[in-house]
């Protein structure tokens, strides 16, 4: 059986958004599921090692929600509606139906999707199936989200539109979110853990973990790409005269590049 | 010639429109791209062009032969379509019998399996059953399949959906060569930062109706394209947006390109400099 982890330590801190980059096969999808105590299904699997949760007692929270890489497979296509799909786990975690119908259209609001309300979840796009699966997600309020590829089949203007609802997340719960977009990555994550071969490569603030070990590893945005692509002519220095290698901030970058 | 034809082609899925009087033509050995928000109906652009879906109105036609009243299967031979979600396309043992299927329903040689394996790195997975490979594995081995039938027209839906940039390196190849061999590629997408290199045409939807058709660099010569991708859900991809942030002269789809005619160009008069508004990221 291939080691799909190993001697993996983190931590995360309440109301922080942890996002996980490294390369197909690196370990994030089997990181999500531990997370989500999913492999306790799978004891043989599991050689060494504990999840230690230190449960806040934070009012209406309700434990942990995920969505999958494959998000299709949550959908139960049991409902003839998209509202009462999204309401489902929240009458599985027994509210009342008052707050059901609350949490159920502040979550559609959220995610946009109003306009599919009365359809059925079976005739949408992979899109707007994704957008169904984020929104449930959303609606049990938990105090762990984890989301692996929440952007996989979104629109750009979607993508764009729920890195602004992750920020708004992050006020209320912790977030661990596996996604390679860096724009998403610049605009929601506290920490990044880049995994490698199942371990943990490195782990920090994007800026301060950048190096030639992990620059092979993650995508990284346009504008740094044009910055690095330009440095290896040596044409691109900061005000000081030093050399840059990683401008992550599109202004500085764009200033950059227009002096030359 | 395998060219493409739409004609004012109109999709209902029971009472709901999907696509709303399409009409373009796509030239034999070209690639389009197909993009719009979610729900605008590309997908079903796909389909219908395999034959999976018959329009409710209009015509279709590949290489000068309508397809409304072909079989799937006969039309597989023109035209193979990987789809959206992996795992709707994959059931077979082992990725080489998975890379096997789709060539011997259509009597086609194997002679693409070697150099496209290769390409998408999958020779060591061989044996492997496709369910035990990483999720953009399965859906390299999804893309693969289609490639090696080695039909005139191939259609990918979201291929980069879930692989990193790794994989994106070998799809890119596997592109790169299917336009060396002349293949018209059409190509649902979200990614268009990373695709747009491959493209010669844009075909951008909005709530199934057509925004617009037609050459990728004249697009972005356009003073409206940021209202047109606006309308269709999408932001302004990000290499032309720093190509226009920088004052190029050109668009450019790639960092090598965007440095390289940077390096090139005469330094800006100090008087042009910064005459772009600046936008945040």
């Amino acid at each position: 059986m291939p080691l799909a982890l190993s001697a993996i330590n983190l931590e995360v801190n309440e109301r922080e958004c942890i996002m996980l980059n490294g390369l197909s096969g690196s370990g994030k999808s089997t990181l999500c599921l531990a997370a989500a105590d999913f492999l306790k299904a799978f004891p043989a699997a599991v050689s060494s090692g504990k999840i230690i949760r230190h449960r806040t007692e934070q009012e209406g929270g309700t434990g942990i929600a995920m969505v999958m890489q494959n998000f299709y497979s949550q959908i139960t296509y049991l409902r003839p509606t998209v509202f009462e799909e999204i309401a489902f786990p929240c009458e599985n975690l027994g509210l009342p139906r008052d707050e059901i119908i609350e949490r159920t259209d502040d979550a559609i609001a959220r995610i946009r999707i109003g306009h599919l309300a009365g359809r059925n979840p079976l005739d949408l796009s992979g899109g707007e199936k994704q957008k169904v699966v984020l929104a449930t997600a959303i609606a049990m309020s938990p105090d762990l989200l984890i989301l692996d590829e929440p952007l996989s089949q979104l629109d750009p203007e979607s993508t764009s539109h729920l890195g602004e609802i992750l920020s708004g997340l992050k006020r209320s719960m912790s977030l661990i979110i596996a996604e390679n977009d860096p724009y998403l990555t610049l605009k929601v994550a506290d920490r990044v853990v880049v995994l490698s071969d199942g371990k943990i490569l490195a782990d920090g603030k994007l800026e301060n973990i950048l190096g030639p070990d992990v620059e092979c590893e993650i995508d990284l945005p346009a504008w740094t790409r044009c910055i690095m692509e330009l440095q290896n002519g040596d044409r691109t220095r900061d005000h000081a005269g030093t050399a840059i290698r990683y401008e992550l901030n599109y202004k500085r970058a764009i200033e950059t590049m227009r002096k030359i | 010639m395998m060219d493409i034809e739409f004609s004012h082609v109109t999709f209902y899925y029971k009472s709901n429109l999907a696509l709303r009087d399409i009409t373009c033509e796509i030239a034999e050995g070209t690639t389009l791209l197909v993009a719009g928000h979610n729900g605008s109906g590309k997908s079903t652009f796909l389909k219908l062009m395999n034959g999976i879906l018959k329009p409710t109105e209009g015509e279709i036609t590949l290489g000068g032969e309508s397809n409304v009243n072909k079989r799937t299967s006969e039309l597989a031979a023109k035209c193979a379509l990987s789809f959206q979600n992996p795992d709707d396309q994959l059931f077979a043992p082992t990725v080489k019998k998975e890379l096997h299927f789709g060539i011997g329903n259509i009597h086609a040689d194997d002679s693409l399996i070697g150099p496209i394996a290769t390409l998408l790195k999958l020779g060591e997975v061989m044996e492997r059953n496709p369910y035990s490979l990483t999720y953009a594995q399965r859906r390299l081995v999804a893309i693969a399949s289609v490639a090696v039938m080695n039909t005139p027209i191939l259609a990918f839906d979201e291929p980069t959906a879930g692989l990193s940039i790794r994989e994106k390196a070998y799809l890119g190849d596997l592109i790169a060569l299917l336009r060396k061999m002349k293949k018209t590629l059409v190509v649902v997408t979200h990614d268009l930062n990373f695709l747009l290199q491959y493209a010669d045409s844009l075909l951008l939807l909005a709530h199934g109706k057509v925004e617009y058709f037609g050459g990728r660099d004249m697009f972005f010569d356009r003073k409206d394209s940021r209202q047109i991708l606006a309308r269709c859900g999408i932001t302004y991809p990000v290499y032309p947006r720093i190509s226009a942030a920088t004052n190029l002269k050109a668009h450019y789809f790639i960092a090598a390109d965007v440095a390289d005619s940077l390096k090139k160009r005469e330094p800006a008069p100090p008087s042009a400099q910064g005459q772009h508004q600046l936008e945040g990221a």
